[in-house]
């Protein structure tokens, strides 16, 4: 696939200094560039070592921390894995104090977060880092208005007491899952983290972990103050009261339903744990793993064992992306195991059998949650490697790419090809399964994000859903869906692939701005891989599309930094542009291929929301040179 | 019976052209117009019925060996008894026909598969025939020139010429104007002209019979593969899964042993992608949903396949008055549907048999009386009527189930495999219906009304989710209810074709 013969330069683009002939032999040479980056990255990721392998998608500071704060518990993390992983904290702390999220903005979780693992370490609370951190801790409302993953901590840390976070009635676990209260409506994300907090609570737990009261913000009389659990309102004040109705019927005698219902999530707790050993991903993987222990499993239980080692796997080497040790290279917590989205779309940069090999084997085999409300047979792929029970379709779409891609890129052996053909048609009909009455598809479990318990006035209801049902996530999602099914063939005269396009088109059509015009351009690539083969050019909403794609060029022929302009690459070519637009992105992104001198490319990492649960977002060191290739493959490969 | 050698000068041509061609009379009992499997079994057909040696009969074909697009090649048992009573079926066993046992269906690549078998249906052969078109084209026209001499004038073929216009007196059809490939013109009277030349015929529409209704469904493309590992080695197979189903069935042995396997892929209207690119759109989007190692072997059959792909469209022909006067339709000319239910083949034979039998009926005509007469087409488009019908809406209704492009076709579906998987007698009574065995109407409603109660309760039972929404299953519901009421008028009609007094029958002129 990379020796097709050189086309004749029919065109050049002037870069600045530099002339890039289109087609010519800098494409090429960018092409060449942007691959090796990627087949890099993996190879770094596959280091078999914790301490040597990378990261392919850097989270913020919140598990890394999550993980040091739960090793009070565990005692697992060696010496030099803590070193590794304090370094990263203080690293990412930035000069004002705060902890940033992905977006760089200070982010009160995190450094509640970032304040109490140095606390815990033995940092000097009056030393200025610290002090800021706590001054930018109260300025944001003061840690009692962290997130409910930061409040849990606070709560099983004894810093702030159990009824400062959302009572679940026991009665809940003990409905019967097709009734919509039960938690198995929950997103799998909501069920991974309710679930052994319903436990943790009930025990309720108590970690040995340093005073952090200094940063619950006080009244005047110094009492810290509480934090309002619901939202403003009658309603909300009815679900205050209800909340405080059931706290205190804990106290009452209610016979065996607390007991049974503790059984039942326990039970769900054995049930769930993957074969890699973790949960849903390294949250809920956290807590279930405290709620074993402190409902009495002892270190070497082989559930905590396995636990704990999927943890570590799910570590690995990142260079801190931001705050005062950016650049440096520390030991960081993944928000989940390896993800197969990545590894796919790296391997569709060029995959050797074996690689190709270890992807099949992530296929599901085992029955799943998420088959519960799709009908189709087991088959797919999960979020993260060695993953048995939950399904992602994102990676999934990922996964059959790179695999629709092989006749050309590898040329496997025959014997392969129908073991690769098998496992894509199981694939398919996962997909079709995951669609929603209305036409858009689920990335996780159907009805991910019609949870009714959201619709309560809860601060914390949008814990419970996976976001929106009409979001950025489901509308990216739902398009390389559309564009998978049809790479496989489906035509838009399958009643299925309209109403997927027509929930597109109800989607976007009133939010181009919000999804197009400003939004980012990954989405914007799936949706035209998806417009491009299922609708005609006349299609009112592929041409506004093309034009916002259009407007959104700069004048040197990029679209800002490297892995939008290959997305926006991507994108142009899927609509089948061939023009000069296309061709000044081509060249645009073949010059900084081969202008970058560092092979970390870490100029190349941006923010991408692929995480799970709280502040998802982090960065993907890899997508530079990887999509850089993907999107140069692509351009040379349909030149005309 | 006889080769074309003699040179007979007939009417001079409209254009004035070149007025002989290769007959040997200038008047006919009966032209036929195409000499594929249609055209030549009502040949052999008229012959054995001529048992007073008087008729003449003259069968025309525009290609000298054999139509270049390849065509039909599965024939159920009921046709292949009726080769075996034309005397032809050993010849066509001979050449490397293959006796199929009947259908292998896939409702996935990975499902075992459905046993439709022959032999189940009772009073049929056990045995359906499976050859190479073209081989079987050139066999038929080998034999008809060997027909045993019944008559004293015979059957005469003539190859390379086609039909450029009739010839009429009043409403009633005389005969045919022919064309040479060097623009020579030839008439030819006839008491009958048998249009038997496809669904594309110009007989038919230089007729003025209306094509009302026609409609190009999309198209089949093939590939031949040599020794092929089909799952039931002598059964046809049906592959569902990919955007419409894909076909295998061997063709030819050789002989050396070897079996040839044709596999085709129904293809949308408007095709994806066109030229060399239409390989890998079939591997892409159609190989894959076929079992290993079948799969494999195809894949290398089209990958190693030089030139164009074979491919030929896929044509719904509501079936047209089969005769008026002076002329009849038999075969595909007679309408055509999807090729799904492999009865096109089967229906010519059909055709063929039931023109025959009229013709023997009329074998001792006086002279000066056309051996078929009026009430001769009247009987034969009475019967004609009662089993196209049939036949047309089965093929329209499996193919809509089996391509499973909506909510309701795929509940049709998934009811279509759950009721053959409940026991021997459904495969049966389906079986017999789709060979064109069976044809009583109250059959045909039993069988509609079990697929639809059976697509109502597997719409309503997800296969693999232990919570499938309450909402999923009415839609599902409501799209298998919606597409059985709109299959109520074909259910009509089919009943209608079946119980209607034949003397309502009438040959309508133009």
């Amino acid at each position: 696939m990379f020796d097709r013969p050189q086309a004749a330069a029919s065109s050049s683009v002037d870069d600045g200094p530099s002339r890039v002939h289109i087609g010519g032999p800098p494409l090429r040479a960018g092409l060449e560039r942007a691959l090796a980056g990627a087949v890099a990255w993996r190879e770094r990721a596959r280091a078999s070592k914790t301490t040597d392998a990378w990261l392919l998608h850097v989270p913020d500071v919140g598990p890394t921390c999550e993980v040091l704060l739960a090793d009070r518990l565990f005692h697992d993390l060696r010496p030099a894995e803590r070193d590794g992983l304090l370094a990263f904290v203080r690293g990412s702390q930035a000069d004002s104090g705060a902890w940033l999220d992905a977006h760089g903005e200070p982010d009160l979780s995190l450094t509640t977060l970032g304040w109490w693992v140095l606390r815990d370490a033995g940092d000097d609370p009056r030393s200025e880092p610290m002090l800021r951190a706590q001054r930018v801790v109260h300025q944001l409302g003061g840690a009692q208005r962290a997130n409910f993953s930061v409040r849990l901590w606070l709560a099983m840390g004894g810093q702030i007491p159990w009824t400062w976070l959302p009572a679940i009635p026991s009665e809940l676990f003990l409905l019967p899952p097709h009734v919509l209260l039960s938690p198995s409506r929950f997103s799998p994300w909501a069920r991974g983290m309710l679930t052994p907090y319903f436990v943790i609570a009930r025990a309720p737990a108590r970690l040995q972990l340093p005073d952090a009261t200094a940063l619950l913000l006080p009244h005047n009389d110094g009492q810290p103050m509480a934090p309002r659990l619901t939202r403003p309102g009658l309603a909300g004040d009815l679900l205050q009261a209800f909340d405080r109705t059931v706290k205190l019927a804990r106290k009452l005698p209610r016979g065996p339903l607390p007991r049974l219902a503790t059984r039942r999530a326990l039970a769900f707790i054995d049930e769930h744990q993957q074969g890699h050993g973790g949960w849903f991903s390294v949250r809920p993987t956290l807590l279930s793993l405290v709620a074993l222990r402190v409902m009495g499993a002892t270190s070497s239980d082989a559930r905590l064992r396995r636990g704990l080692d999927h943890l570590r796997r799910g570590r690995g080497r990142a260079r801190i992306p931001q705050g005062r040790g950016a650049g440096e290279v520390a030991l960081a917590q993944g928000i989940a195991g390896p993800s197969l989205d990545v590894h796919g779309r790296l391997l569709a940069c060029g995959p050797t059998e074996p690689e190709l090999a270890w992807l099949l084997r992530q296929e599901l085999t085992l029955r799943g949650p998420w088959q519960a409300r799709a009908d189709a047979a087991t088959g797919g792929f999960p979020f993260e490697s060695g993953a048995t029970h939950h399904l992602d379709v994102d990676g999934t779409c990922t996964v059959l790419h790179t695999l629709a891609s092989l006749p050309e890129v590898a040329g496997p052996t025959p014997g392969f090809t129908t073991a690769i053909w098998a496992t894509s048609r199981r694939a398919l009909d996962v997909l079709l399964a995951m669609q929603e009455p209305d036409g858009r598809f689920s990335r996780f479990e159907r009805g991910e994000s019609d949870v009714l318990m959201q619709q309560l006035p809860w601060t914390d209801a949008d814990l419970l859903a996976h976001g929106r049902t009409d979001d950025d996530e489901h509308v990216r999602t739902s398009a390389r869906v559309l564009a998978t099914l049809s790479a496989a063939g489906f035509r838009i005269d399958d009643d299925r692939m309209a109403r997927g396009l027509r929930w597109l088109e109800h989607t976007l059509g009133p939010r181009m701005h919000e999804h197009v015009t400003t939004g980012r351009l990954s989405t914007v690539a799936a949706l035209a891989e998806a417009l491009g083969p299922l609708t005609p050019t006349s299609h009112p909403l592929r041409r506004e599309l093309e034009q916002r794609l259009r407007v959104r060029q700069h004048e040197d022929g990029g679209f800002g930094p490297i892995v939008d302009t290959a997305h926006a690459l991507q994108a142009m070519l899927a609509l089948g542009l061939h023009d000069v637009q296309t061709q000044r992105a081509a060249a645009w992104l073949a010059t900084r291929a081969m202008r970058d001198r560092d092979g970390e490319l870490a100029s190349w990492s941006q923010p991408v929301d692929r995480g799970l649960g709280l502040s998802p977002a982090g960065f993907d060191p890899s997508a530079g040179p990887r999509e850089t290739a993907i999107a140069l493959q692509a351009y040379l490969a349909t030149k005309p | 019976m006889s080769t074309t050698d003699p040179i007979v000068t007939t009417e001079p041509a409209a254009r004035g052209a070149v007025t002989e061609a290769p007959l040997r009379h200038a008047r006919y009992d009966v032209v036929i117009v195409g000499a594929g499997l249609a055209g030549c079994a009502t040949a052999r057909a008229l012959a054995l019925a001529d048992r007073f040696a008087r008729r003449r009969v003259l069968v025309v074909d525009r290609y000298r060996d054999v139509h270049p697009r390849f065509s039909g090649e599965l024939i159920h048992p009921r046709g292949a008894q009726i080769l075996d009573d034309l005397g032809l079926f050993s010849a066509l066993h001979g050449v490397g026909g293959i006796e199929v046992g009947g259908f292998a269906v896939f409702e996935h690549a990975d499902a075992p598969f459905v046993d439709l078998s022959y032999a189940d249906v009772p009073r049929e052969r056990p045995r359906g025939l499976s050859i190479h078109h073209k081989e079987l084209v050139r066999t038929l026209r080998r034999e008809l020139r060997a027909t045993p001499r019944g008559s004293a004038e015979g059957i005469e073929l003539l190859e390379g010429w086609a039909v450029a216009d009739l010839l009429r007196h009043g409403d009633r059809i005389r005969g045919v104007v022919l064309e040479g490939k060097g623009g020579q013109r030839a008439s030819v009277h006839a008491d009958l002209v048998i249009a038997a030349d496809g669904k594309g015929s110009t007989v038919r529409k230089l007729a003025g019979i209306s094509d009302e209704g026609r409609e190009t469904i999309g198209f089949t493309a093939g590939v031949e593969l040599r020794g092929a590992s089909l799952p039931r080695p002598g059964y046809a197979h049906v592959f569902l899964g990919a955007w419409g189903p894909v076909l295998a069935y061997p063709i030819l042995r050789q002989a050396d042993g070897t079996i040839r396997t044709r596999v085709t892929f129904d293809l949308p209207r408007e095709l994806p992608v066109k030229g060399p690119a239409l390989k890998q759109h079939l591997l892409r989007s159609y190989v894959p949903f076929v079992p290993a190692p079948l799969s494999a072997e195809i894949a290398a059959a089209v990958m190693a396949h030089r030139g164009p792909l074979e491919m030929a469209p896929t044509v719904n022909l509501p079936a047209p008055s089969a005769a008026m006067p002076g002329l009849v339709l038999v075969g595909d000319a007679a309408g055509c549907s999807h090729p799904i239910t492999a009865s096109g083949m089967t229906m010519g034979l059909r055709d063929a048999e039931t023109l025959g039998l009229q013709a023997k009926r009329r074998a001792d005509a006086p002279d000066g009386e056309p051996w078929l007469d009026a009430e001769s087409l009247r009987r034969y488009r009475a019967e004609h009527d009662r089993y196209v019908p049939t036949r047309q809406a089965l093929a329209d209704a499996i193919y809509e189930a089996f391509r499973g492009g909506e909510d309701g076709s795929r509940a049709i579906r998934r009811a279509l495999f759950d009721y053959w998987g409940s026991g021997g007698t459904a495969r049966r009574r389906s079986m017999a219906l789709l060979s064109c065995s069976e044809r009583r109407p109250h059959v045909f409603l039993t069988e509609y009304i079990k697929t639809a109660r059976h697509a109502l309760e597997t719409s309503l039972v997800p296969q693999h989710a232990s919570m499938y929404p309450v909402g999923d299953r009415v839609r599902r519901a409501r799209g298998a209810a919606k597409l059985a009421r709109n299959k109520l008028g074909l259910v009509a009609a089919v009943m209608w074709a079946q119980v209607r007094p034949a003397w309502l029958t009438r040959i309508e002129s133009r």
